[in-house]
């Protein structure tokens, strides 16, 4: 079976891609592999799998590759991974407060332009624009605490 | 207190309510600190009262005391950092001293002051030795007044913002060469550093060194130093007693470092002579004394590729990495600090151990078996964005064991790692008769950790101890810029990052809804077939 491994937004980092994978595939040897947790399928036919290889952690979100791209071309612009022009979610990747908010919505941002700063453990994280566009919605508040997968900020 | 005197091997001290140091104290600390602490409470039959924030309600440390004190909201100014409320705390629960651990409140001397004044004795330094070496400068007085070389630079605070006297400390900065540093007098943890390449760029850097220092201490008051690199940061064990017996319990090298967080230890440092050894501790020795230093403390001083030692600061307070010291001297210093606390003389065991770990050659042989530790510390966070904080939720967490292997930790498996705190969750200590030995360990004990749900930085400290220049047993390689020469984390990340997506793929999308009842995702039979279909290969 195909399928589409997608690095789901609660855990993915800059520059993580979707891939294709034959399920079949051997395991690639020289690694020391721990599944976490993995829920049930959703509706869609989704499922969030936890994988730790060599003490990295991921988080895929794993579907069908035939019913991944029938969905893809129905909404190409639901997807945050999917197509360029849709609405992008900006989603907390770490769990803490919400030290400074840089933008309103209706800003024009770059890619790489600061968004905001999430403050976790005595140190400050920027989050950046993956991408240019227009900030279409802001849910974090100066000083609100937020939870990993929390969306933040909505650019299209 | 009167004085205690310390029972003899044969006592039982669980038995009999006068050979125990206190009844009670309180544990002024949280995480694997407080738990550490609280085993040597057990060990020594003194009963333990934890403090704890609403992050921490059902924290392993909490559970672990005799009795537990509420102390506030999550954020540790509004807990941790209330030397009012856990004094109360103390006086509430009858507890005779209070244990500070490391951070928080561990080296305010205010903090010392108040429990003392409170009718409570404060397990750690004087209130007025931690004021005197919280001052970076009045510690490098205080060294050079010792006959125990400084790293050159200044002794009094640089004026920062009067022109008039830029040409001065301009003339100064020459006289100590380029590049430098300027450092915060009440520094720590770097906050308030700046590097100073030349001349041009030192009324800049003192402006922001100053601001930084001041946000972050308080107190704006900075300082010039020779910036030397490359360099080895070693760093003493001191223990004293009230009487002012103080001695050295060996060395550590914390060389390896990340924006001047220690992230390896090791005891004995690798490649000291015997001279150089013997002269360093009597170094730190000096300046303690001349501190008028006891309890716990570490001075710690900078290895130039000249083989020179020059003294950077003390700590006056047990550190971090106490614990590669207690593997190398077979001793509890949580204990020692104890008994210390409570009046009693330097035992003969720390006192045979001080003069074990100054004879000893950097290499054991077969004549002379020796002891050599290193810890890796494993922290909450990203090893391939520049180590960013990672709080969460954990799931499986399997820790090491077998010979030779120590763990201290206060993760259980499903225990939130709140964001409020340091990043710190495990500390994973090997002892082996040699380095090589220790190492070998320690590869292998990292290669049993299992952490689900959070990120950690165990990809970096397994291929730290897998590298060449750290296994080199001279520590001819070792420097303070290791990190930022040889690791490349997003490239290590990639790597693992197809294996992992075959993994998942393996495990496949949906499954037909006649078969969600046994797919619950967290304990179910498909969760067992899935483990028991992936390949596991231990290790590499």
């Amino acid at each position: 079976m195909i399928v589409r491994v997608t690095p789901s937004p609660a855990a993915a980092r800059p520059g993580d891609a979707p891939r294709t994978v034959d399920a079949s595939t051997a395991v690639p040897s020289g690694h020391r592999v721990r599944v976490g947790h993995h829920g049930p399928a959703d509706p869609a036919g989704r499922r969030t799998v936890e994988v730790v290889v060599d003490g990295w952690r991921f988080e895929f979100v794993v579907e069908d590759e035939a019913r991944a791209a029938l969905r893809a071309r129905a909404s190409r612009d639901r997807d945050p991974f999917g197509g360029a022009g849709g609405p992008l979610e900006i989603h907390a990747i770490i769990p803490g407060r919400v030290a400074s908010v840089a933008v309103a919505p209706g800003d024009h941002v770059q890619a790489g332009q600061t968004l905001l700063a999430v403050e976790a453990m005595k140190m400050q994280n920027e989050l950046r624009a993956p991408r240019a566009g227009t900030v279409t919605r802001v849910a974090a508040r100066s000083g609100s605490t937020v939870e990993v997968g929390d969306v933040l900020v909505v650019i299209e | 207190v009167t004085s205690v005197a310390r029972p003899e091997a044969s006592v039982s001290l669980r038995n009999d309510g006068r050979t125990r140091p206190f009844t009670r104290i309180l544990i002024a600390n949280r995480g694997e600190i407080a738990l550490r602490i609280i085993r040597t409470c057990r060990d020594l039959g003194v009963e333990a009262v934890a403090v704890f924030s609403d992050a921490d309600v059902d924290a392993a440390h909490v559970t672990a005391a005799d009795a537990a004190v509420r102390l506030g909201p999550a954020p540790a100014r509004e807990s941790y950092l209330r030397a009012d409320a856990i004094v109360d705390a103390a006086l509430s629960t009858g507890a005779e001293a209070i244990h500070p651990g490391y951070g928080f409140l561990s080296e305010r001397a205010s903090f010392a002051r108040a429990v003392t004044d409170a009718g409570l004795v404060f397990i750690g330094p004087r209130a007025t030795a931690i004021d005197a070496l919280g001052d970076k400068l009045a510690a490098r007085r205080t060294a050079v007044a010792a006959d125990v070389p400084v790293v050159p630079g200044t002794f009094e605070p640089a004026a920062v913002d009067r022109a008039d006297d830029l040409d001065a400390i301009v003339a100064a900065a020459e006289r100590i060469g380029f590049p430098l540093l300027v450092k915060a007098a009440a520094g720590g943890g770097g906050r308030g550093m700046r590097r100073v390449g030349s001349a041009t760029e030192l009324p800049a850097a003192l402006a922001g060194g100053s601001t930084e220092a001041h946000a972050a201490f308080g107190d704006g008051s900075v300082y010039l130093e020779r910036e030397i690199r490359p360099a080895r940061h070693i760093e003493v064990q001191l223990l004293g007693d009230e009487g002012g017996e103080i001695v050295a319990l060996g060395e550590r090298d914390c060389s390896i470092q990340r924006r001047h967080q220690k992230l390896i230890e090791e005891s004995p440092a690798p490649g000291l002579s015997a001279a150089e050894r013997a002269d360093l501790h009597a170094m730190a020795v000096r300046a303690a004394r001349a501190a008028d230093l006891h309890s716990a403390a570490t001075a710690e001083f900078l290895f130039d590729p000249d083989r020179q030692f020059w003294f950077l600061e003390v700590n006056a307070r047990l550190q971090v990495e106490h614990g590669v010291t207690e593997l190398v001297t077979d001793l509890d210093l949580v204990a020692e600090q104890l008994w210390i606390a409570a009046g009693a003389p330097l035992s003969a065991a720390v006192r045979a151990a001080a003069t074990a770990s100054t004879a000893i050659e950097s290499m054991a042989s077969a004549s002379a078996p020796g002891r050599h530790a290193i810890e890796v510390r494993l922290a909450a966070e990203d090893p391939a964005s520049d180590f960013a904080p990672m709080p969460g939720r954990v799931g499986d967490w399997l820790m090491p064991s077998g010979p030779g292997v120590r763990v201290d930790s206060a993760v259980r498996p499903g225990d939130r790692v709140p964001p409020d705190y340091d990043p710190l969750i495990a500390k994973i200590l090997t002892v082996g008769r040699d380095r090589r030995s220790a190492l070998r360990r320690m590869r292998r004990a990292l290669d049993e950790i299992v952490v689900t749900g959070i990120q950690t930085t165990l990809p970096f400290d397994r291929a730290l101890v897998r590298d060449a220049a750290f296994a080199d047993d001279e520590g001819a390689l070792l420097s303070t810029d290791w990190v930022a020469e040889r690791w490349d984390g997003a490239a290590d990340r990639a790597r693992a990052a197809e294996g992992a997506a075959a993994v998942a793929a393996g495990i496949g999308p949906a499954v037909a809804r006649a078969s969600l009842h046994r797919d619950d995702g967290t304990r179910s039979g498909w969760r067992a077939a899935a483990r028991q279909a992936m390949t596991e290969r231990w290790p590499r």
